[in-house]
């Protein structure tokens, strides 16, 4: 089972890419609504055609993700030590078996996936079983299960639907107050209503960015409470923070929205306001601060 | 866990042990070794996260001593061994399955008493049918639910096995309902 090297060169675009592909895929459904009500379809089919759109993502993201990966499900007896660490996670963390894959791939990351506790799947890839020690690895697959936990992937994917609701009410709210009126039939235009429905969107969009990143906080400290070692998964988050840079990340081309799973983002190209993920620095800050609130035994009191 | 759980990022605290139903097993055993000649191997364990803090350690040590010192009457000795994924193993051995449920409950008593009783993972009862195959009962202290565990082979279960074994003391031990929280606990030391 070798995995197929290719080498690539750095790629300071990709994070950019990334961010795009991401916004692109909203904005898809604010011009695809922008575009039905101008064509003179009415709220409520919009309302349910872009609906079913989210949740047909909603219900095929996590298979499409996982093939584009190039991740497989791996069974007890391949991976026997990966199955063990997750179910004792799991008889903590009182969670359901998720399935396990693994992604071979250089790059050190793992995510989570799927809508449900009950049809979630945790990925690793090879690099980060390899660069990890265990108590690293398992710490970053608490962090994983905090994000099952915690339902992260379904509230993700209603926050950019909803990001994309905010805008269609605005088209709306533009229809009746704006202008229209009349046989005026140049109004506000298709044109127009597009152009500021997607402003709108964009303003959510950042949003958005910030509900990942503090979704991202509370997955380290659901993972420091469920292992009982914040300091391992520090230690984690640094080591794949300086391998990170070191190895190529061709194959992250094709996350997208997925993203947001990641337990560390790809590159601090795009900082602050475009990240899924808090800069590396403030995550370790706060486990150590779990650490020390452990080590005084007020964690679990907090 | 509810809606707003889940909005704001989940539960600040882990689960805390279920209602304890562990003493459960004292009377189902009576089923198990009558009826069906699964006996006891006169060994059981409880597996926990070690943390490394100051007073867990202590706990820890304190909580030995003091088992050591009740087995004395009762018979029951005791070790302790940590194993390769990070989790502490307090392995009791006594012919009288009683005794090591009092003991598998002193344990996790005393882990509780000191502020550590989320840290339990489970206790393992390990016991053996009439044709000396291996059987296990696992109780899940946070969901305070029973399942068996028949290993077969190298990380194979006979699920069959276990699904009989569910039929034959389900009215007598509180089995775990969802069968994906039965999770299998691989070389166990006992």
């Amino acid at each position: 089972m070798a995995a197929t090297k290719t080498e690539f060169g750095r790629d300071p675009g990709l994070q950019f890419r990334m961010i795009l592909t991401l916004f692109l895929l909203g904005a898809l459904y604010v011009v695809f609504a922008g575009a039905l009500f101008a064509a003179g379809a009415n709220g409520v089919l919009i309302l349910v055609i872009c609906g079913g759109l989210a949740f047909f993502q909603l219900f095929t993201s996590d298979k499409l993700a996982l093939h584009a990966m190039g991740a497989r499900e791996v069974t007890p007896q391949e991976a026997p030590e990966l199955h063990a660490m997750i179910e004792r996670l799991c008889i903590q963390a009182d969670l359901p078996k998720p399935k396990i894959a693994v992604a071979q791939t250089n790059m050190p990351n793992a995510f989570a996936l799927g809508r449900s506790q009950k049809s979630a799947t945790v990925c690793a890839t090879t690099g980060i079983m390899n660069l990890l020690s265990p108590a690293e690895l398992e710490g970053v697959m608490a962090h994983e299960l905090a994000h099952v936990k915690n339902r992260d992937v379904a509230i993700m994917t209603i926050a950019s639907f909803f990001a994309s609701i905010a805008a269609m009410i605005l088209q709306f709210g533009f229809l009746f107050g704006g202008g229209g009126h009349g046989d005026d039939d140049d109004g506000p235009g298709m044109l127009a209503i597009i152009l500021f429905s997607l402003v709108v969107y964009v303003v959510s969009f950042f949003l958005m960015m910030a509900l990942s990143r503090y979704r991202e906080f509370s997955a380290d400290r659901g993972a420091a409470l469920v292992t009982g070692r914040p300091s391992a998964l520090a230690s984690a988050l640094r080591k794949i923070s300086s391998g990170m840079d070191k190895l190529p990340q061709q194959d992250l081309r094709v996350a997208n929205e997925m993203s947001a799973f990641f337990i560390a983002s790809p590159k601090k190209v795009v900082a602050g306001l475009f990240s899924t993920h808090p800069p590396m620095e403030q995550r370790i800050e706060r486990l150590m601060s779990y650490e020390s609130q452990l080590q005084r035994g007020t964690l679990a009191a907090a | 866990m509810g809606l707003f759980d889940a909005l704001l990022g989940g539960k600040k605290k882990l689960k805390a042990p279920a209602p304890d139903r562990l003493f459960a097993m004292s009377t189902a055993y009576v089923t198990l070794d009558t009826s069906h000649a699964i006996k006891t191997t006169g060994s059981a364990g409880i597996v926990f996260q070690p943390l490394a803090t100051a007073d867990f350690e202590a706990i820890a040590t304190e909580m030995e001593e003091i088992l050591s010192g009740t087995g004395a009457d009762t018979g029951t000795t005791i070790r302790t061994t940590d194993d390769e994924h990070g989790y502490r193993w307090m392995i009791l051995s006594d012919d009288d399955i009683e005794d090591l449920v009092v003991g598998v409950n002193a344990v996790s008593d005393a882990l509780a008493v000191g502020g550590y009783g989320d840290r339990v993972l489970a206790a393992v009862f390990a016991f053996e049918d009439s044709k000396g195959r291996p059987v296990y009962f696992i109780y899940n202290y946070k969901r305070g639910h029973w399942y068996p565990f028949v290993p077969a082979g190298k990380l194979q279960r006979d699920g069959e096995r276990e699904l009989q074994i569910k039929a034959i003391i389900g009215d007598e031990l509180p089995i775990e309902p969802e069968l994906e929280r039965w999770f299998p606990l691989w070389g166990t030391p006992i």
